[in-house]
């Protein structure tokens, strides 16, 4: 492709060269010849006009001798003298205006002298016949000197000497005379002339010749030129005298061109033959052509230039279009074998828990019989499904972020429930791989944030998951949070996640496609772990939908890290005002910047806390407290401590307190396990990790005086709901009944709506706040719970937008809680209808509400 | 025929249901209501005149009633031909509403033994 193109262009630029060579030259050589026939043209015409005029001045002056003649005629009359007289003053006359000799001329040709030299005609017969037809007529002739001279005839009837018959009185003037006054002689002519006879002889000749027929002169000098020889020139000149044409055409001459125009006289059987040397000419036009020929290299050189530049550049740009497409189309290829290999692995990934749960369905078949089997299987099952929905969300993400549909809903979250979900969930999976599992907080100025909670959630998770996954047993997982001043205003603060692990790290190599869609790490370390390996893009795909940026640190063997910084706009939040009574407090804990943060933490909500970073520290510390008789009011206690645990601590302490005063376990574990030893060595009861303000306000509040043991203890117990008003929107006569059944017991004033419209209506008609919330099925005949929700949201009295409204749906789809939250609902229970759920929900929504 | 064979015969969850309501009287009370329960009857009815709209609602009610009586095999197909009228008519759901039909007489036989019973006794 790309030598096939470089080919092409090659290719083309030489023909482009050739042809405008070609073009160029072939002007050149045409604007020769047309320069060449032009000045043939111009010549032919000067040479016309040149001998039109050598040929006027002639006539003219054979015209002024012959009327001299007249003259002299006409002054005597033929018979009035006598023949000496007659004679005499013929002389006198004719002598007096030039002529050389004058003669009667008979009839038969003979000359009677009036005076000067006897001559002779040349050629007497055509002169001869046009005298004795009466007209006038000049010829050539020689006289007893040798002498070339005129001759100029004039009829008249004179008597003759010998008493011939006279027929015309002939007068001579020597050649020289029709030289000069041709001017035939001009040294600086550019043309010359020659007179010549019907034969070629010369009547005048220019110069001194040796040749005395110009024909002659021709044959001997006349180079061949254009095809024509010398003979050619001479018959054809020949044939023009005959036929009394004007005749023009080139001749070479000395390797010079001549131009020759050849034209008959008046008065006489003379021709005007007019040469014309190109010489000078010559010169100009080749001057002409040579500059032509400058002029057309020159502008082709300077094309030819021009050309070969932009070919040049164009060459250039071609070869780097082609290594971009090249580039693109590796991409192409590169991102089309990415995709291939992944469906490959997602189908043999897929594959993998679906022949388990059609192997289990098919064991579980088999032996239907045997509960114990059939459990198991059902269990396996489970457990696949649950795998294989995983995978399967993965890429549903991902064709989401790939056709750009996913978006983020911002919402006011906590992050401190953020947190402890997050460690409730992994909490579980931490404790089969037997690995440490920590998480710290530090610097948290603002707890409440606006974020998409769902995808937060879902990076974190991924984070934990991968680090859980690739750390062996026994490794130690650490999830730090901390936030700081966000450089993008007071409204936001800046808040850094890091996620540590101990794991069996990635290769360098790896970590710069870690981001990637569809990439996974493909050694042997990794083959067994199951994945999309989708994750990561996801989460970088989150992370930048929320203008957050992601970094990993890595080593083989030794771990990765993960760090996530995200600007987040602070909640507007009404806090509870968080206020502790005056305690003193201590915090055991081997970090001392978990202490550090906890004492700040606490000093911000009233209390006055020490720390220690061991357990004998702290019993250190407690004993002298006791002495002094100023007991702690509460000692939080971390349960991994070095050498002593916080148990063993907590036994000791108890040992030396009163019983009121509690003794809190500090732990991002599943205290479930440990609870029953903790108690019996003394423990109060547990705060879980990590420490937020709000965690260690309400982990506090209850032990804030026997007064509120009440308030705290109903909490725990059964929630009374007497007296509250709730609106319940059910079609189904049955599940209206258990609802009501059930709900009931709760103490709930429940009012029935069979459909969304008599949900509206009731509502419409009720006082305001006579409902405290609404309970809303979804699928309702006239009008859906989304209808119904809107439709209260949008009524106008104050206590549309507040009431508590919650879907109770079969379905438990997250596009169907999507949907409701969207449509106004606060939040979302699926059936069967749990009456704990509900209740924690109503409580929860009851007291925001008051 | 105790409630709890009852629940084994129509494919139902006994622990989940008395783990959930308060009493086994409820339950018994409840499972008799479900024979007058108007939702199958608007199913076969509604797809007889392809209002599959109604028919995805009505499909949709029974599988809300069979989560909260843990009717876990009509719930199971009832919740399948939810998913398959969803949005609108779908192949699949022939088949389905068969499956729904069978499981539904088979629940409500399993009933109509338990109230017969309970008439004699």
């Amino acid at each position: 492709m790309r030598n096939k193109t470089i080919r092409f262009l090659m290719v083309s630029l030489i023909l482009l060269l050739l042809l405008c060579v070609t073009i160029f030259s072939f002007l050149a050589t045409y604007m020769n010849e047309t320069g060449m026939n032009t000045i043939t043209e111009v010549g032919t015409i000067y040479m016309s006009g040149m001998s039109d005029q050598i040929c006027r001045h002639f006539e003219t002056t054979i015209s002024l001798r012959l009327s001299q003649m007249e003259a002299l005629i006409d002054t005597l009359s033929s018979g009035s003298a006598d023949e000496e007289t007659l004679r005499e003053e013929l002389r006198y006359n004719a002598t007096a205006r030039g002529f050389d000799a004058l003669a009667f001329y008979s009839r038969d040709g003979q000359f009677d002298m009036i005076y000067g030299d006897p001559m002779s005609v040349t050629d007497p017969e055509p002169f001869l016949k046009t005298l004795n037809d009466g007209a006038v007529k000049i010829a050539v002739g020689s006289n007893t000197r040798g002498e070339k001279i005129v001759l100029l005839g004039i009829s008249a009837d004179y008597p003759m000497k010998n008493g011939a018959e006279c027929t015309a009185l002939v007068a001579s003037l020597p050649i020289e005379y029709i030289r000069q006054t041709l001017s035939l002689d001009e040294p600086n002519a550019l043309i010359y002339s020659h007179i010549i006879r019907w034969d070629g002889s010369f009547v005048i000749r220019s110069e001194e010749m040796e040749w005395s027929s110009y024909f002659d002169r021709i044959r001997e000098i006349a180079e061949p030129l254009d095809g024509m020889q010398a003979e050619t020139y001479v018959s054809e000149l020949s044939a023009a005298i005959k036929s009394q044409e004007d005749y023009s055409t080139i001749l070479q001459v000395d390797g010079e061109r001549q131009h020759l125009y050849c034209t008959s006289l008046p008065y006489s059987e003379w021709y005007l033959v007019t040469i014309l040397p190109y010489g000078a000419l010559n010169e100009a036009v080749k001057n002409m052509s040579v500059r032509w020929v400058a002029l057309a290299v020159g502008s082709c050189s300077v094309i030819l230039l021009v050309l070969i530049a932009i070919f040049f550049k164009y060459f250039q740009m071609t070869r780097q279009q082609i290594k971009i497409l090249e580039e693109t189309q590796k991409e192409a290829i590169h991102a089309n074998k990415a995709k291939s290999e992944f469906l490959s692995n997602m189908s043999h990934d897929i594959r993998t828990p679906m022949n388990a749960i059609v192997g289990m369905t098919a064991i579980a078949t088999a032996n239907i019989d045997n509960k114990q089997q059939v459990q198991n299987c059902l269990r396996k099952i489970s457990l696949s499904s649950k795998h294989l929905l995983g995978l399967i969300n993965d890429v549903l993400d991902m064709s989401k972020i790939e056709s750009g549909k996913m978006t983020l809903s911002m919402d006011q979250v906590s992050l401190r429930e953020v947190m402890d979900s997050i460690v409730s969930i992994v909490q579980p999976q931490v404790k089969v791989k037997q690995q440490t599992f920590d998480v710290f907080i530090h610097d948290i100025t603002e707890e409440h944030v606006l974020c998409d909670s769902v995808r937060l959630n879902q990076v974190l998770l991924n984070f934990l998951s991968n680090a859980i996954k690739f750390t062996p047993e026994g490794g130690a997982i650490q999830v730090s949070l901390q936030e700081e001043a966000s450089p993008k205003g007071e409204d936001f603060v800046r808040i850094h996640i890091h996620v540590k692990d101990s794991g069996i790290g990635m290769s360098q190599e790896f970590q710069e496609k870690i981001f990637e869609s569809f990439s996974r790490e493909d050694s042997s370390r990794v083959h067994k772990t199951e994945g999309t390996g989708l994750g990561m893009a996801i989460t970088k795909y989150i992370i930048d939908a929320m203008g957050g940026s992601i970094f990993v640190h890595s080593e083989q063997g030794k771990g990765t890290e993960f760090h996530v910084v995200l600007d987040l706009e602070r909640a507007e939040v009404a806090e509870v005002d968080m206020v502790l009574p005056d305690w003193n407090m201590l915090v055991v804990d081997d970090d001392q910047l978990l202490c550090e943060t906890t004492a700040s933490a606490l000093a911000s909500i009233g209390v006055k806390a020490d720390w220690a970073l061991d357990g004998e520290t702290a019993v250190k510390m407690v004993t002298d407290r006791h002495r002094k008789r100023q007991d702690y009011h509460i000692i939080l206690l971390d349960w991994k401590l070095p050498d002593m645990d916080g148990i063993r601590t907590a036994r000791i302490l108890r040992e030396q307190l009163a019983d009121n005063i509690p003794i809190l376990l500090i732990s991002a574990y599943d205290w479930s396990e440990i609870e029953e030893e903790a108690r019996a060595a003394g423990v109060s009861g547990f705060i879980s990790k990590p420490l937020f303000k709000s965690t260690l306000f309400y982990g506090l509040k209850q032990y804030a005086g026997e007064e509120k043991e009440t308030e705290a203890q109903s909490s725990r117990q059964k929630i009374d709901f007497t007296g509250r008003h709730v609106l319940l929107a059910e079609d189904n006569d049955l599940n209206w009944e258990i609802a009501e059944e059930l709900l009931s017991d709760l103490g709930l004033d429940l009012e029935w709506a069979e459909d969304g419209q008599i949900c509206l209506e009731k509502f419409q008609r009720s006082p305001v706040g006579f409902y405290d919330a609404i309970l809303m099925d979804l699928r309702m005949p006239r009008m859906t719970g989304y209808e119904a929700t809107q439709a209260i949201r949008a009524l106008d009295r104050s206590d549309a937008v507040h009431i508590p409204i919650i879907a109770m749906t079969a379905d438990a789809f997250s596009e169907d809680v999507k949907r409701c939250l969207d449509c106004g609902m606060n939040a979302h229970v699926s059936k069967p209808i749990d009456v704990n759920e509900i209740a924690r929900l109503l409580e929860k929504f009851l007291a925001a509400h008051k | 025929m105790s409630l709890k064979e009852c629940y084994a015969a129509l494919g139902g969850d006994y622990e989940d249901v008395t783990h959930r309501l308060p009493s086994e009287k409820m339950v018994r009370k409840f499972v008799f209501k479900f024979l007058n329960d108007p939702s199958y009857a608007l199913l076969e009815s509604s797809l007889e005149a392809k209002n599959y709209e109604e028919a995805f609602r009505a499909a949709h009610t029974i599988k809300g009633v069979c989560q909260n009586l843990s009717f876990s095999r009509l719930f199971a197909s009832s919740n399948a031909l939810t998913e398959a009228l969803r949005g609108g008519w779908t192949p699949e759901a022939e088949g389905l509403v068969q499956q729904v039909t069978a499981d539904y007489q088979a629940t409500v036989s399993a009933i109509r033994a338990l109230q017969e019973e309970e008439g004699e006794g």
